[in-house]
């Protein structure tokens, strides 16, 4: 499902955030991309959803060429995967039920359908009663679950989850993890990155770790 | 897609409340750029329709020698009718001339008691055809109509249809200027304005970006918030006018007909309001889209 070769991502003349990273990851997979802060996991995820390109290399989404694809075919790259972001990215001033319409809209989607499909995700991360709270009036487990839901809303075939659980105890980690696992239960390929060893230790099944940008290791299958 | 229609303009009203006062800064401005041309527009339809009833009205006069015979009259006539530059002659005697004049002098007619005779001549009242009527074309007519037998004088009013036109000529270059500078001056205005709220949108812009919005579905609300600011601006600007227009007219006790006849006091066509508002409209949408493209690009 995503396939890199030989990724070298470089800030300025010197700053190598990524050194020729390979890795796979299969359909259906649940893996993590784990390593400390600064080991290159973000800048890796956002070169698959093509926030940023590669210095070099190649990666591959679902079989289309990322590096390559035309700046008109972007926005249909990015339908196919949800992203959580590591600030989570929720509009201030835009209610919960807001927030997740929103990308219904920019998806095309009909009022109607958008209405059924915001409130179906919001029944999935269990915050159906906080539909029309503002994100900061939220728990930062719940804007966590709001940041999960709104990556669902295009049914994406790739979730890629940036610190899921980075600033949450370990019960609301674990409750954030149980809903991933539910959601790759149903078929969609799910890459989390995280600097927690812990977590990795305990649901880790395919764990690639970057350090310093090189991938040091690579074990497990992620079925 | 009506769906979807619906959904964009509800958004673009959402946001126009958001946008506040940046948002009322925009319509203000479209409404007094606009405004200021309307006046031009108005000034120079309103002179442009006098001038052509003054045209129409006062061309060539040629008086007439008191002792013309009557075959002398016919043959004038016959010879100025043949005339190319002439599309119609009418004959005012002596007698139709004073009565004309004594209305004229209404109330005063005690003016001309002094005069025993009548002392206004006959004329014939010339209407020149429009390819006629320029300087040279009027000069060179009116040489030779009085080289005529029977000709006493000839005038015509082009002198100060000429200033009228001149002055005509410079409203309208002002007004063109003036026009575009202000166009210039309210897109910038606008398109600073809607930056503005861009970078106050720029994580919703990002977000939409992120979660595979095409560039169209960004840019459509922007595009519309701008169209409605524009036009809203723009029908505001014709609105003033109108009011100010019938308070002037209502200042100077004239009813539209009373200044009509004057060939005055004809508000802008509906047509003209119309693509005023829609050039409001095309300016504000324009003023959106610069900088949300430019911000698409980066």
């Amino acid at each position: 499902m995503i396939q890199a070769y030989h990724l070298y991502k470089t800030y300025g003349r010197d700053v190598e955030a990524l050194v020729d990273v390979s890795l796979h990851v299969e359909k259906g997979e649940f893996a993590f991309l784990a390593g400390p802060s600064g080991a290159g996991k973000t800048t890796l995820l956002r070169l698959i959803y093509r926030d940023e390109l590669p210095t070099s290399g190649q990666i591959l989404v679902n079989g289309r060429n990322v590096v390559k694809l035309p700046e008109r075919h972007l926005p249909y790259l990015r339908r196919s995967i949800g992203v959580v972001f590591q600030d989570f990215k929720l509009l201030k001033d835009r209610t919960v039920f807001e927030n997740l319409a929103l990308v219904a809209r920019v998806l095309g989607m009909r009022a109607a359908a958008g209405k059924r499909k915001v409130a179906q995700l919001l029944r999935l991360v269990g915050l159906s009663h906080r539909a029309n709270a503002i994100p900061y009036k939220l728990s930062g487990g719940e804007q966590q679950r709001v940041a999960v839901a709104r990556a669902l809303m295009n049914d994406p075939m790739i979730l890629l989850a940036d610190e899921p659980t980075g600033n949450l105890d370990a019960e609301l980690a674990a409750d954030i993890m149980r809903l991933l696992r539910e959601i790759n239960a149903k078929g969609t390929t799910v890459l989390v990155a995280t600097h927690d060893q812990d977590l990795v230790r305990e649901y880790g099944r395919h764990v690639l770790v970057l350090k310093q940008g090189r991938v040091v290791e690579d074990y497990g299958d992620g079925r | 897609m009506i769906d979807r229609l619906r959904h964009t303009l509800t958004d673009a009203l959402t946001n126009l409340g958001r946008a506040g006062w940046g948002g009322l800064a925009s319509v203000c401005t479209i409404a007094v750029a606009f405004l200021i041309v309307g006046i031009f527009l108005l000034l120079a339809q309103n002179l442009g329709a006098a001038l052509a009833q003054w045209r129409d009205q006062y061309q060539v006069t040629v008086f007439l020698d008191d002792g013309i015979t009557a075959d002398q009259l016919a043959l004038l006539k016959k010879r100025i009718a043949n005339e190319q530059a002439v599309r119609a002659v009418a004959f005012l005697s002596k007698v139709d001339a004073l009565q004309a004049f004594k209305k004229e002098l209404k109330g005063r007619e005690s003016l001309l008691e002094g005069l025993g005779e009548n002392p206004i001549p006959a004329s014939f009242q010339l209407r020149i055809r429009d390819d006629y009527q320029t300087p040279a074309a009027l000069r060179q007519l009116a040489a030779f109509l009085s080289r005529l037998e029977g000709v006493e004088e000839v005038q015509y009013g082009q002198e100060w249809i000429d200033r009228m036109a001149a002055v005509l000529k410079v409203v309208q270059l002002v007004g063109l200027s003036v026009g575009v500078a202000l166009g210039l001056a309210s897109l910038l205005i606008v398109s600073n304005t809607v930056r503005l709220a861009i970078y106050a949108r720029a994580d919703e812009i990002e977000i939409m970006r992120l979660v595979g919005a095409t560039k169209m579905t960004v840019r459509l609300p922007f595009l519309l918030e701008g169209l409605i600011q524009g036009g809203v601006g723009a029908g505001l600007a014709v609105a003033l006018l109108f009011g100010a227009y019938r308070a002037t007219m209502y200042q100077l006790q004239m009813t539209p007909g009373q200044v009509y006849g004057l060939g005055l006091g004809s508000f802008l066509p509906g047509g003209a309001a119309g693509a005023l508002v829609g050039a409001g409209a095309v300016l504000g949408a324009f003023g959106s889209l610069l900088p949300v493209s430019r911000l698409l690009r980066a």
